[in-house]
């Protein structure tokens, strides 16, 4: 949380350092702010009715790490306005049965904006361990489900420690019978080692195939493709049939 | 998005007002499906948001104030799988009702105008009669592929 306030801090320093800027040279600029209010929530007007709208790439990883905190905290809300705006437009495209120009503005704005999330996170977690020697993230570890399955469990604040908990501990401690667990983890991982050999053995097949319509193929990819396959055994077998190759 | 969501601290030291930074929420403006006052503007939100929430969102983001909000959550349609016969319901949906002070006017744009209309109109006519055209020319040739278009006349 702290970050976040040293974000909020740095914001408004900014601010105060921009006005006094704009005092300033308030003669030499106008600063009177863009009026567009709810229009803002539509496209350009020169977009409108446009069978394409061209765009440049999404923000990478790479591109936001440079940028300082009060920039991404800017850059955010830009993306979530155009996020917003394409929202309206799709929507008003699909009731008038139109097609919506160029939909892939909106997934490149969704990676953008997973990527600065990233970044954020990133940096959070790096003052945490500078600080704490822990990363100010949630905690999640494995236990044992009630049907006696591995799952996650994240860890979250409560208002009463778990030992007065009493609904807390009645969560925990709904258990299957454990004969019934037996008979259910038999037979799941029964099913589950069936899926991974039929999968291997489609593998085994698809393989040999391959090397039977593409016998020149480039054999390290193949293999790291398929790594489960053993390329000398699927030549061995009887299935494997190459053509001549009259070189 | 999960981090966001699901950490937020219960209780902190001081109790301070809460504060989100980056903020997940959206909100897209509709096209009012029955007549309204001209001061009232609809939105499809973030199922997650309160009324409170729209009044800040539209104000400390698009500097838009508004006096009152009210929202309902509409049902999603249900519709049939063409040719599997099962039934899918939509997700629900949060409407909000936006009201404007009394003096402020919004009207749903047209984004579709004249020009453009008759633009594309133009363009889709030419494509076809193109279409018309090459297939009359398959029709012509087909019994004899290979020979140049200038042999005959």
């Amino acid at each position: 949380m702290s970050l976040l306030n040293n974000i909020y801090n740095q914001l408004r320093i900014s601010h105060k350092y921009v006005n006094r800027l704009f005092k300033e040279r308030s003669c030499y600029i106008s600063t009177s702010p863009i009026m567009r209010d709810l229009m803002e929530f539509f496209d350009d007007k020169k977009n409108w009715g446009a069978t394409e709208v061209k765009t440049g790439r999404s923000w990478t990883k790479d591109d936001l790490r440079i940028k300082s905190n009060t920039d991404l905290h800017k850059l955010w809300y830009v993306l979530l306005k155009e996020k917003n705006m394409l929202y309206t437009m799709e929507h008003e495209h699909n009731d008038q049965v139109r097609l919506f120009p160029s939909p892939e503005r909106l997934d490149k704005v969704l990676d953008s904006m997973e990527n600065l999330e990233e970044v954020v996170r990133e940096r959070n977690r790096a003052y945490y361990e500078l600080e704490t020697t822990e990363i100010g993230e949630q905690t999640h570890k494995t236990i044992t489900g009630p049907f006696g399955l591995e799952i996650d469990y994240y860890e979250t604040e409560h208002s009463i420690p778990k030992e007065v908990n009493a609904q807390w501990q009645k969560e925990q401690n709904t258990k299957c019978r454990p004969e019934d667990v037996k008979s259910f983890l038999l037979k799941y991982k029964e099913k589950e080692y069936l899926q991974n050999k039929k999968q291997q053995r489609r593998n085994f097949n698809h393989v040999i195939g391959l090397l039977n319509r593409f016998p020149k193929m480039d054999m390290e990819a193949l293999k790291e493709q398929y790594p489960d396959v053993d390329i000398e055994k699927a030549k061995a077998s009887r299935k494997y049939k190459p053509p001549l190759v009259f070189d | 998005m999960h981090y966001f969501n699901s950490r937020y601290p219960l209780y902190q030291k001081g109790n301070p007002q809460l504060r989100v930074f980056l903020s997940n929420f959206w909100m897209k403006l509709i096209r009012p499906e029955y007549k309204q006052p001209p001061n009232i503007v609809q939105f499809h939100c973030s199922m997650e948001m309160t009324k409170h929430d729209i009044k800040s969102y539209l104000d400390k983001i698009y500097n838009v104030k508004c006096v009152n909000v009210r929202t309902r959550i509409a049902l999603g349609k249900t519709r049939e799988e063409p040719g599997r016969g099962y039934v899918i319901k939509d997700d629900d949906y949060k409407i909000a009702y936006v009201i404007l002070p009394k003096e402020h006017k919004f009207e749903f744009p047209n984004l579709f105008p004249e020009s453009k209309e008759k633009e594309k109109e133009d363009h889709d006519k030419a494509l076809d009669e193109m279409k018309k055209h090459h297939q009359n020319y398959l029709e012509k040739n087909r019994d004899r592929p290979g020979l140049p278009g200038w042999f005959s006349f």
